[in-house]
């Protein structure tokens, strides 16, 4: 098998493999549309808002304090009388970066952890083996609650690095596995035998082959980071005024569910959607990719 | 978690409790309550409390509904206003300086023995001696030789303050480093620093603190032990009035939204309102909650070593742009007054309207004032203590500044509380901030001398300290006490300067389970729990 046919064409039966098995699944579309929207949301939601009523989340009447969903404010206003929409609109932007952000930092570590680990073995598995064990051993949330609690300004950048800190070692199983499966393949023993260097075997042949499991774990995961953003916040941990976020939201609504209870729905439901988007995709697409799932 | 613990703490009592002040919503009927003979005795409730750790009075800082029981003040300020004698016979002076306090003969404290004039002087040296530390020690600052017990390096080189003289058993003479004519009221109910000691028992203070005696109307039955429920119940002996109740549990919370959910649910007896619940309140308890006038005021304290809030028209253009009734309606649900002068509504004699328009809202002549005074560039950022439940307070003010100044406001907590005191002790803030402070006796020169003196205990709350108003309030001390006046003048000169804007004047609230017919307060804003009616 020449190099030639390994990095163009197993690929290409893999993807085509993949291809065929989501798009005739509804969920994946629909997963699919709803990011899509959440992403234009995000992007320009100002814009967005101001399609919808009111473009600026810090426009706050205390007069309109906490008015149910009518003209003008389709979702309502908060109990300072800001309008809603336009704060959940805002808050899309800080919960997907910081999801995005805490996953690729995490899949920046876990892929170069993990592969280490799981192509040359020996000593340096072992040595990372024990260091993720450490880390899983953490209590997730103690661990973030304990240094998020002592840094001097919550940004949502650090609030993506404690929870990126606390949460690369999944990631790195999952990839030292994956590599060590692939890294037994004939095509990898062949790229041995011709006498390629370790980094040309990694780069060109272990990784594009054992990167898709991992791709689709990290789909479900950019879920798991942000209702673990939104957690940390509504227990008053994580990001701090005056940045927007569904948490902060949540939070503040929680004390006046009783009169205002539309403010605590819309975050939530946003929050939902966007979760439930991410771990159908992540699971729809670990499915497709893992051999031993498809039929 | 611990440290945690203790910090919200803190700020829940800087905010909710701290020290109170008086008016019920319904002061006729509890001047009834007070003047008829007490009921038979009878009865058991319990109140939520924070965990106080420290129970010595001269330490105390969450502990005064306890002490308020276990201890007999020399002086009572009632909720009219008029001052009673309590453990004193009287406090007389002739020059406002010297002045004679005398007991009443026949009191006991639990163990016994009688209160004399040398267990007075000896708990006042022990609590002024600075090598102890007394939390507390401050409210006798104004004896003369509180300085040498304090000095400001090296040991002390005596253990007595030489204003105290001991005259007989049952009479003590004070002098004071200056004419003081506050000097009764400072002897009153809330000042737990002044509550006496048995001489003997000064010797071994942890002891005492894990179980303390007292003179007042309920002996604490078992030692303390911290994060458990403490009990109190009436002391037969006791000589002053007979309390309505024969038994009171303080049962510690950590969280004071917890202590309004078991209160609802019958649970506990007397919880105190948090800020977060104060909207919703009237729904859950209906004629329950208690909104207690108090000797509490809070202001937007303004950077003032920062060259941007120089121009008096920039401060003053701020106040007006703050909408006081709406925020007290929204966010206080009503229970707040909007501030109209430097000191609480009630203490007597407070020039109420004197800052005019200053604090009212008017959001067009801020804008305009603003523009006149050229601006004002950058981001102002307003500081306040995180974890406390003030976001919603603070974020409306930005609200508020942001839409009707124009200028870039948005609201920052710190961590905690201790990292907000550090960078207000240190200057260390450069947008508007949190102050507040809650007298211990309501008198005008009670919140004065701490707010706008150098000397005071809110360092930099209002960080102004021209020597005119040092001068005024130290003439208006010397003063024949005029109900008042002299300190209204004061006023005069601090709206001219206008450091910074007075926002509230505070009430303290309380929420009873169904088990309480009536909570009668006193003008410092706490329960009067010796004078609670329960129902039948």
């Amino acid at each position: 098998m020449s190099e030639h046919i390994v990095a163009t064409e197993a690929p290409a039966v893999a993807a085509r493999g993949v291809w065929a098995t989501v798009r005739r699944r509804p969920l994946f579309w629909t997963s699919l549309a709803a990011l899509g929207v959440l992403l234009v949301v995000a992007a320009f939601p100002g814009p967005i808002a101001a399609l919808l009523g009111q473009p600026d989340p810090r426009a706050c009447d205390l007069s309109l304090s906490g008015q149910p969903p009518g003209d003008g404010h389709p979702f309502g206003t908060d109990i300072q009388g800001c309008d809603v929409l336009a704060n959940v609109l805002f808050g899309t932007r800080t919960s997907l970066f910081i999801g995005l952000t805490t996953t690729a930092l995490c899949l920046l570590v876990a892929l170069v952890l993990g592969t280490v680990a799981g192509y040359f073995g020996g000593p340096a598995d072992r040595v990372i083996a024990r260091l993720t064990d450490v880390f899983l051993g953490f209590p997730f949330l103690l661990g973030a609650i304990v240094v998020l609690n002592s840094a001097p300004e919550r940004t949502p950048l650090l609030v993506a690095v404690v929870l990126a800190f606390f949460s690369w070692p999944t990631l790195a199983r999952l990839v030292r596995g994956s590599v060590r499966s692939v890294r037994e393949a004939e095509f990898v023993q062949a790229a041995h035998a011709l006498g390629f260097s370790h980094g040309r075997i990694v780069l060109g042949h272990v990784l594009p082959n054992s990167l898709g499991p991992v791709l689709a774990i990290a789909t479900t995961m950019v879920g798991g980071v942000i209702v673990a953003e939104s957690t940390l916040t509504f227990l008053g941990v994580g990001l701090v005024q005056p940045t927007i976020s569904w948490g902060l939201q949540l939070s503040t609504a929680q004390t006046y569910f009783q009169t205002a209870p539309h403010t605590l729905i819309f975050p939530s439901l946003f929050l939902t959607v966007t979760v439930v988007s991410l771990i159908m995709l992540g699971d729809i697409l670990r499915d497709a990719l893992d051999p031993k799932g498809r039929s | 978690m611990r440290t945690r613990r203790t910090r919200l703490a803190t700020i829940t009592i800087a905010t909710a409790l701290t020290l109170s002040a008086c008016g019920s919503t319904d002061s006729g009927e509890t001047g009834s309550a007070e003047t008829a003979a007490p009921e038979d005795g009878g009865g058991s409730f319990s109140m939520a409390v924070t965990d106080p750790d420290l129970l010595i009075p001269g330490r105390q800082s969450v502990a005064f509904d306890f002490a308020m029981t276990v201890w007999a003040p020399l002086t009572f300020l009632e909720l009219d206003g008029e001052l009673t004698y309590v453990q004193a016979e009287s406090v007389e002076s002739e020059d406002q300086q010297t002045w004679t306090v005398t007991l009443r003969d026949g009191w006991t404290f639990h163990d016994g023995s009688p209160v004399t004039a040398q267990d007075y002087v000896d708990t006042w040296n022990t609590v002024a001696y600075g090598p102890h530390a007394f939390e507390n020690s401050g409210q006798l600052a104004a004896i003369q030789g509180y300085d040498d017990l304090n000095p400001a390096d090296g040991e002390p080189t005596t253990e007595e303050m030489s204003g105290l003289t001991v005259v007989d058993d049952l009479t003590f003479e004070v002098e004071l480093e200056g004419p003081d004519s506050q000097f009764p009221l400072q002897l009153s109910q809330a000042q737990t620093a002044l509550y006496p000691m048995p001489s003997e028992s000064l010797e071994d203070l942890d002891a005492y603190n894990t179980h303390p005696i007292g003179n007042g109307p309920f002996e604490l039955v078992d030692d303390y032990v911290e994060d458990e429920p403490f009990v109190v119940t009436a002391y037969g002996d006791y000589a002053g009035e007979a309390p309505t109740t024969d038994q009171i549990t303080f049962v510690p919370y950590t969280d004071n939204v917890t202590a309004y959910t078991d209160a609802l649910a019958g649970n506990v007896d007397v919880a105190s309102l948090p800020t977060s619940r104060m909207t919703q309140a009237a729904d859950d308890f209906g004629d329950q909650v208690y909104a207690f006038e108090a000797p509490g005021i809070s202001f937007l304290g303004l950077p003032l070593w920062d060259e941007r809030y120089d121009d008096v028209r920039v401060r003053q253009a701020i106040s007006m742009a703050i909408d006081r009734e709406t925020i007290n309606d929204v966010i206080y649900g009503g229970q707040y007054e909007p501030a109209t002068a430097f000191t609480p509504a009630i203490e007597p004699g407070t020039p109420e309207g004197i800052c005019g328009q200053y604090c009212e809202y008017r959001p067009d002549e801020a804008a305009a004032l603003l523009e006149e005074a050229g601006g004002f560039e950058g981001t102002m950022e307003i500081t306040y203590p995180g974890g406390g439940g003030l976001d919603e307070f603070y974020n409306a003010i930005a609200n508020n500044l942001r839409q009707n100044l124009g200028v870039d406001a948005v609201a920052t907590p710190t961590a905690d509380w201790a990292e907000f005191l550090e960078a207000r002790t240190d200057e260390g803030i450069d947008g508007p901030f949190f102050s507040r402070w809650g007298a211990l006796y309501p008198s005008q020169q009670a919140t004065m001398r701490e707010l706008f003196l150098a000397t005071g205990g809110c360092t930099n709350c209002v960080p102004s300290y021209p020597e005119d108003v040092a001068e005024a309030i130290a003439a208006a001390d010397a003063a024949p006490d005029d109900g008042g006046e002299s300190y209204a003048a004061v006023q005069e000169l601090i709206v001219e300067d206008f450091p910074s804007p007075p926002l509230f004047f505070e009430t303290y609230g309380y929420v009873t389970s169904d088990k309480v017919d009536e909570l009668v307060t006193s003008p410092i804003g706490n329960p009067r729990l010796t004078h609670i009616v329960l129902a039948d």
